[in-house]
């Protein structure tokens, strides 16, 4: 008779570089059951959104996560203009959809690298980074920065879209659809990839209803629950894109409709690049926000993301909350793992595109040497690697880097 | 906004005395005003078993003064987004678990237990969520009278000045 024994999986990068805690246990290498356990990255966010002000707690919210901020301060600022009753210029609706379909862009392509590494693909990872580089690369370009981009306000958006930006933004995505159609003949076709990923990490439609999942893990189950289609916002509701699904309800299911979506969203960026109107950007916005309560959805990369804002007539919020997608997706973990053999346990994990403080949200972060704020540009950050690693013995300042034009 | 009319009247005909506590908010979404506990178990129940609304997102714990209040929010296949509330005294924040009905709702009841000291009944057992290991008890951070400058982090020990920390004694309620 076999004997059960239970391992801790984690705390420390536990297949991702992120602190989660699995206690797995085993018969053999078959997991009979899992615990997961999180919360190693909460650190206050909601109680420091009610000691500031809207505009304050706009960049705190767009911290909460740094592969898709742009989801969080896009369901926070909806939620401040429900209260408000404010209507955002149409302008502004189609920035902010060509910036969270440029998100999801990259995270799609970061998760495509990560499964990739997790199977021990790595050639896979090296292709879509490098993919995922270009979408970057766009990102700072409309925004100043590769992550947390700052284009959201309540009331709009704080910069605008040039033509030139346009074209370049065009270039890119042609780019990106090529390669795509080569992961997606990948995923479709490749014998050892679906042997790897088909039938593990099973849920079924009932399941992924009953535990509450979110985004491609419930469409790879069949659930059509997207919130750009179920719940419109921004500008979706001009838009044509067909919602994706998936019925294999497993990993090799979840990399489908990822690989698939990314082909919706390159059209819904170039359908709002060619259809985009011409109008203010920020509609004027009270500062004392209205009392009552409101409930904000947005589609984030990883699903369903949720904020909740009362505001009690003053220039601060009562009561902010945060539901982000990957806290949903948890919930299932567990049932996912069991019945699987231990060394499927990483891909599963990584399948669900978990991001661990989005699951439990974060607060800034400051600079612990001096407790000073210090504003840091480009270079003055490349310099500072450069010398970092120049202590330690390695010199990378003779490495050549590609100039910030977007160059395929 | 029929579909929404349509849900208010299914609900008002079982429970008229909420007529002039229920209203759609907008387009796919409907509020209805905090309720006692016991008249909140008999609507989450007719909700969620027989009004169509069997997709549980999320529980959002909120301080009113001398009480707790909790938000469900619940969907229909609709997709029609329904704010349910209840309230209970911080001197006796007693509540039920929903996790029979949505498992799903199992870490935000934790969260609720440790952010806001409700007390769940029928929570399943297991670790606490999100505070750390060696959390003082009695510490719910949500809290409005919580003021997170008397924290100190590096002993784990929560300081406010004497005149607070009686008025902390006398609201902070259920223990840990």
């Amino acid at each position: 008779m076999s004997k059960e024994i239970t391992i801790p999986i984690g705390p420390q990068h536990p297949s991702l570089k992120e602190p989660g805690c699995f206690t797995i246990t085993l018969d053999g290498e078959k997991v009979v059951k899992a615990v997961v356990g999180v919360g190693y990255n909460h650190r206050g966010l909601e109680k420091a959104c009610e000691a500031r002000t809207y505009i304050q707690d706009l960049y705190i919210i767009e911290r909460v996560c740094g592969i898709c901020s742009h989801t969080h301060s896009t369901a926070f600022c909806q939620a401040v203009e429900e209260l408000a009753g404010v209507v955002i210029p149409r302008r502004a609706a189609y920035i902010r959809v060509i910036m969270a379909e440029l998100e999801r862009l990259h995270s799609h392509l970061l998760w495509l690298g990560i499964a990739g590494h997790e199977i021990g693909f790595d050639t896979l990872l090296m292709y879509s980074w490098r993919d995922r580089e270009k979408v970057l690369d766009l990102l700072a370009m409309l925004g100043g920065n590769r992550v947390n981009y700052g284009i959201n306000t309540p009331g709009g958006v704080r910069r605008d879209l040039e033509p030139q930006m346009a074209e370049d933004i065009k270039t890119v995505l042609d780019y990106i659809e090529e390669q795509n159609k080569y992961y997606i003949h990948l995923a479709l076709s490749e014998a050892t990839l679906a042997a790897r990923l088909g039938g593990i990490g099973y849920l079924s439609r009932d399941d992924a209803i009953k535990y509450g999942s979110v985004g491609p893990v419930s469409r790879a189950s069949g659930i059509p629950d997207d919130v750009r289609v179920i719940d419109q916002y921004a500008a979706y509701d001009d838009i044509p894109f067909d919602a994706i699904t998936d019925d294999h309800c497993d990993v090799f299911g979840r990399a489908v409709v990822r690989v698939l979506e990314i082909m919706e969203s390159i059209k819904i960026i170039r359908y709002a690049l060619d259809n985009m109107p011409d109008s203010e950007l920020v509609a004027k916005m009270p500062r004392r926000i209205p009392e009552g309560e409101v409930i904000s959805r947005t589609e984030a990369p990883r699903g369903e993301d949720i904020h909740y804002i009362r505001a009690n007539g003053t220039d601060k919020p009562d009561r902010v909350h945060v539901r982000a997608p990957s806290e949903a997706n948890w919930h299932a973990m567990a049932h996912m793992l069991e019945g699987d053999y231990l060394a499927d346990v990483p891909i599963i994990i990584a399948a669900i595109d978990p991001c661990y403080s989005c699951t439990d949200r974060a607060i800034v972060l400051q600079d612990s040497d001096s407790g000073k704020e210090k504003i840091w540009d480009w270079q003055g950050l490349r310099q500072y690697s450069i010398d970092f690693y120049k202590k330690r013995g390695f010199d990378a300042s003779q490495i050549k880097v590609a100039e910030k034009k977007i160059i395929i | 906004m029929e579909l929404e009319e349509k849900v208010v009247k299914t609900i008002v005909e079982r429970f008229p005395s909420l007529e002039e506590h229920i209203k759609v908010q907008r387009r796919q979404r409907i509020i209805i005003d905090s309720l006692v506990r016991k008249n909140f178990e008999q609507v989450f129940a007719f909700l969620t078993q027989e009004a169509g609304f069997t997709t549980f997102h999320l529980i959002i714990g909120v301080d009113d003064g001398d009480d707790l209040g909790f938000v469900y929010i619940l969907s229909n296949a609709d997709n029609i987004i329904l704010m349910l509330k209840q309230s209970a005294p911080k001197s006796n924040p007693v509540i039920e678990s929903v996790c029979d009905t949505f498992p799903n709702a199992l870490w935000h009841e934790r969260e609720l237990v440790d952010l806001f000291g409700a007390v769940v009944e029928n929570l399943p057992p297991g670790p606490t969520y999100p505070l750390p290991d060696g959390w003082p008890a009695g510490n719910y951070p949500l809290r409005k009278e919580w003021k997170v400058e008397y924290f100190d982090r590096e002993t784990m020990t929560y300081n406010p000045p004497q005149e607070d920390a009686n008025e902390e004694q006398s609201t902070n309620g259920g223990s840990k």
